[in-house]
């Protein structure tokens, strides 16, 4: 017991300081491909070796889809490989709300020390749900920054949800969404979750969770890491600038095969 | 004169209530009933109203029978606070049973009902208005016998004749104990007559003293439910019919108190500490085992039952005080004492009626008693559940209704043990209020969970979703019982003088006057209270409705010496009124800052399953198993099936484990007494193989023994 709490004394710290300073820790991001223009007779046959489609041809330019892409490396190998980029703040206000595609503001101020999340895994393999956990242990810890995990939609501002949205969990992400108490943000977990990925649509899932209750951010990654989800906390409170992606820098929509072969 | 007539009423009603039932068709017996019943009630509570409050007091010689005295029937104060519960319970009682014995018509015969019902509530007033030693037996043997035919009404279940004959034959040890000791109190006096036996009191020794309580206290414990002679009443209480139900737990009960303040308050006064001893250790131990039974019972009538053990026990808790203050002289403790007990018998008449006749009505209404099958009933029965509301509140102690004025009075003079002497008593006294404690806490537990899964949630079978409400002749009377429970708990300062008045001979109302001060300017008794004490309390606004309240001021307290002047203070009656406003004027302020907030209405969060099916909601049993968990020690239920269902001899796929409850009073009393008297009958039995032969060498033995006995004498 005393050795525990000098051992615990002696290691310091080891929280991190985002998000009043970026985490530079090796390993903390996996990382993203970034789309390039095509030089004359590159092809651009990267496009083939991706294999959830998050990558696509278009006006001589390769394109991706961050809400496909789930960090396989195939595009990071070979001599016309991808650039890619590191970083974690990938979260965006998501345009798809039915309601006029406008964008969901942030929560007021009130919210800004005391957040309460409920998760729910709509169908998820377990990674999303174990990048999630990890915000309560030491490194991330969540409660710092006033977010907590609550049991019940009924004390919840915000609904994390993971996984594609599987029929059997359609009704209870949708009565979920009905117990929140308004101000409410839907938050999107990984590629599953924001695009159905390589699940969905499909017999027993949805083309992702947007399609069951409305979204209102979106966060990337198969599965994003922790600094990403604590990002979308922090933009649901308006304490952090969303991501550009949602507006078009990087991001296409997955065109039909017709619109493919025309663009390549 | 009110009082003869109303007495001679009395029986002359009960006895044409039993005549038109004989006469009158099965179907038309209830209304019957209800009418006669009533009328019988309300003459009976007329002239004990009038005994009690203006002290009036009758006396009727019946007639002088050569070998035992005159047999005489009277009325005073005590009489008449007993005799008025009674009159009341059985005024709601018979209204209620005009409705309510509809179930049985066509099952069980109507009109035996009636004669029983009617000679019962004729034997109760007798037994009350006994006034020497053999009208009183004769009177309680008829009651034992009526009460015990009326458990066994609904006669083709086993389980009620059982319980009938178990309760029979326990009040009869009872009653035998009850002969002894007041032959004992009847040789000393040369005469069966209470007064007589009065007088000659004084003159008994310890020795006598001691023998008496213990005969009379245990002999009427029987009655009143007391541990360890209280294994009839969980079983004969709930199968009974509800009304009786409602009867036996308001009434008769009762009268086993009545029977322990007779013999120990009025005719032969505590002089012995260790009797108050024993009393306040019986009383926490029944008061115990009686809340915990109730805690774990998922019978809604069983439930109540063993809630009436926990509130006798907090009776006799009462009375023991108030024998340990009188035996150490202090009287005006001791009143104290003996009004918080009388205090809580009414508060426990009025609910446990209440509450029995709503655990009746919903009996009646959705089929079943079994909180586990239960549940949504607030929906489809509120007004049935608003009084049971009322009835739980007030079991449970909660402020303002009727269990927290006495409860807490009951706590208040167990506080008082500083002013004794011995440290010895002051332990059990700290023991006593320490279980009374834990006591109160788990009623709080039991009664939510009656409530709640009565009464809440989801309707947990077909027949509790088809429950109707009661026809209002069912309603009016559980109404008038739950305004009652409110009345009674807001206005101490009126019950407490005449629960006083009513212990007149023993407590000469000191209690008033050191419960209720005189606060009133106009009270006849203000100008004994010191001025500074008056000053005190007019600054905290004790005086407050002096012009227009009809009685003395609203302030329950009690002062101890004059280093220390006030003790403790309570006053419900104005915390009413503060409690009111200051919930009026929240509720004001909620609604006016939420008044522009739109509401939308969805469905409960239930975790998010396709439909939540009543299965799956809690249930009584989930409620109360904590308890059932961190009493296992003492609750021990016998496990009787405890079985594994495989496939391949590896795969469960079933696992069945049941287990039963053992009452504690039968384990650890009631069986070892039946094993013994067993284990005597088979010794006996070896002397009777049959053999002519040997019955023979018998008589001749017992002939050879007799004859040297009566040479040697």
């Amino acid at each position: 017991m005393t050795q525990w709490v000098l051992s615990g004394l002696a290691a310091r710290v080891r929280t991190t300081r985002y998000p009043a300073r970026q985490d530079q820790s090796p390993g903390v991001s996996p990382g993203f491909p970034v789309g390039r223009a095509l030089a004359d007779g590159d092809r651009g046959a990267v496009v083939e070796r991706c294999p959830t489609g998050a990558l696509t041809r278009r006006d001589r330019r390769i394109w991706v889809d961050p809400r496909r892409c789930v960090h396989c490396y195939r595009c990071a190998r070979g001599d016309d490989a991808l650039e890619w980029q590191q970083g974690y703040e990938w979260a965006a206000v998501a345009t798809s709300r039915p309601a006029g595609e406008e964008r969901t503001p942030p929560l007021s101020s009130a919210f800004a020390r005391s957040l309460h999340v409920r998760v729910v895994d709509a169908g998820d393999c377990g990674a999303c749900l174990h990048e999630v956990k990890q915000l309560a242990n030491p490194y991330y810890n969540a409660h710092r920054l006033g977010f907590f995990f609550t049991p019940t939609p009924r004390h919840a501002d915000i609904l994390i949800v993971v996984g594609p949205g599987t029929d059997q969990m359609r009704t209870a992400l949708e009565k979920a969404y009905t117990a929140l108490p308004t101000p409410r943000r839907v938050i999107a977990v990984g590629a599953c979750a924001l695009s159905g990925s390589v699940f969905g649509p499909s017999f027993a899932c949805s083309d992702g969770v947007r399609s069951i209750i409305p979204v209102d951010i979106e966060v990337p990654g198969g599965p994003p890491p922790p600094f990403a989800i604590l990002h979308a906390l922090l933009v649901a409170t308006g304490r952090a600038q969303p991501a550009g992606w949602a507006a078009g820098t990087q991001w296409a929509a997955r065109p039909g095969p017709a619109a493919e072969e025309s663009g390549a | 004169m009110i009082e003869a007539v109303g007495i001679g009423a009395f029986f002359l009603l009960c006895a044409l209530g039993a005549l038109l039932a004989l006469l009158s068709p099965q179907r038309r017996n209830p209304a019957v009933l209800a009418v006669t019943g009533a009328a019988a009630a309300i003459a009976l509570s007329i002239a004990a109203a009038d005994a009690l409050f203006t002290g009036q007091s009758y006396l009727a010689d019946l007639w002088s029978l050569p070998w035992g005295g005159t047999l005489r029937l009277g009325l005073d104060r005590i009489s008449g606070l007993f005799l008025l519960i009674a009159g009341i319970i059985h005024l709601a009682t018979s209204i209620f049973s005009g409705g309510y014995l509809r179930r049985y018509l066509g099952h069980y015969s109507l009109r035996s009902f009636s004669v029983l019902y009617h000679s019962l509530f004729a034997s109760i007033g007798a037994v009350l208005l006994a006034r020497d030693a053999l009208s009183f037996l004769l009177t309680w043997e008829m009651m034992s016998i009526a009460s015990a035919l009326l458990v066994m009404y609904e006669h083709r279940r086993e389980e009620n004749v059982r319980a009938g004959y178990l309760m029979l034959a326990m009040g009869e040890a009872g009653t035998l104990a009850v002969v002894i000791a007041l032959l004992l109190l009847g040789n000393a006096a040369g005469s069966l007559d209470f007064h007589a036996m009065r007088a000659s009191g004084p003159a008994l020794g310890s020795g006598a003293r001691w023998a008496i309580f213990l005969l009379s206290l245990f002999g009427f414990g029987v009655k009143a439910g007391l541990v360890p002679f209280n294994s009839w009443l969980p079983r004969a209480h709930p199968v009974a019919p509800a009304n009786v139900s409602a009867l036996l737990s308001g009434v008769i009960l009762n009268l086993g108190i009545y029977g322990i303040v007779r013999v120990n308050v009025d005719i032969l006064p505590a002089s012995l500490v260790g009797a108050g001893v024993v009393a306040l250790i019986v009383g926490a131990v029944s008061a115990f085992v009686g809340i915990l039974y109730a805690t774990t019972d998922n019978d809604a009538k069983g439930m109540l039952a063993h809630s009436s053990i926990e509130n006798m026990g907090i009776i006799v808790v009462g009375l023991g005080a108030g024998f340990v203050f009188t035996a150490a002289g202090r009287p005006a403790l001791a009143g104290m004492a003996f009004v918080a007990a009388l205090y809580h018998l009414t508060n426990h008449s009025v609910y446990k009626a209440l509450l029995f006749l709503g655990a009746g009505t919903v009996d009646y209404r959705a089929g079943t008693r079994d909180l586990d099958r239960l549940g949504g009933l607030i929906r489809t029965m509120p007004w049935t559940a608003l009084y049971f509301l009322v009835g739980s509140l007030s079991i449970a102690a909660m402020y303002p209704f009727s269990g927290f004025a006495s409860e807490w009075l009951t706590l208040q003079v167990l506080l008082r043990s500083v002013e004794l002497t011995s440290t010895a008593v002051k332990l059990v006294y700290a023991f006593t209020g320490v279980v009374l404690a834990l006591t109160a806490a788990l009623a709080v537990t039991c009664f939510v969970k009656a409530f709640a899964m009565g009464f809440l949630g989801m309707c947990r079978s077909r027949e509790a979703e088809q429950a109707t409400e009661a026809p209002r002749s069912m309603l009016a009377p559980m109404g008038a019982l739950a305004a009652l429970c409110i009345v009674l708990g807001v206005i101490p300062t009126f019950v407490i003088p005449t629960l006083s008045g009513a212990l007149a001979s023993v407590g000469d109302g000191r209690a008033t006057e050191a419960l209720v001060p005189a606060f009133f300017s106009s009270s006849p008794d203000h100008s004994a209270l010191p001025a500074a004490f008056v000053s005190d309390f007019h600054d905290l606004g004790a005086e407050t409705g002096e012009s227009f309240i009809p009685g003395r001021g609203l302030v329950v307290l009690h002062r101890g010496g004059p280093d220390n002047p006030v003790i403790f203070a309570m006053s419900t009656s104005y915390g009413v009124v503060v409690l009111v406003i200051l919930l009026g004027v929240l509720a004001g302020i909620v609604l006016w800052t939420t008044r522009r907030r739109r509401v939308t209405r969805e469905a409960h969060w239930d975790g998010g399953v396709r439909q939540l099916f009543p299965e799956m909601t809690y249930t009584a049993t989930g409620f109360s198993n904590p308890v059932r968990v961190v009493f296992d020690a003492i609750l021990r239920p016998r496990t009787v099936e405890d079985t594994e269902e495989t496939v391949a001899q590896h795969f469960r796929v079933a696992i069945r484990r049941a287990r039963e409850p053992v009452y504690l009073v039968d384990r650890l009393f009631l069986d070892v007494l039946t094993a013994q008297l067993m284990r005597g009958a088979r010794l006996l039995a070896r002397m009777h193989r049959g053999k002519v032969n040997a019955y023979v060498a018998y008589v001749l033995g017992a002939l050879i023994v007799f004859l040297i006995l009566s040479v040697m004498v």
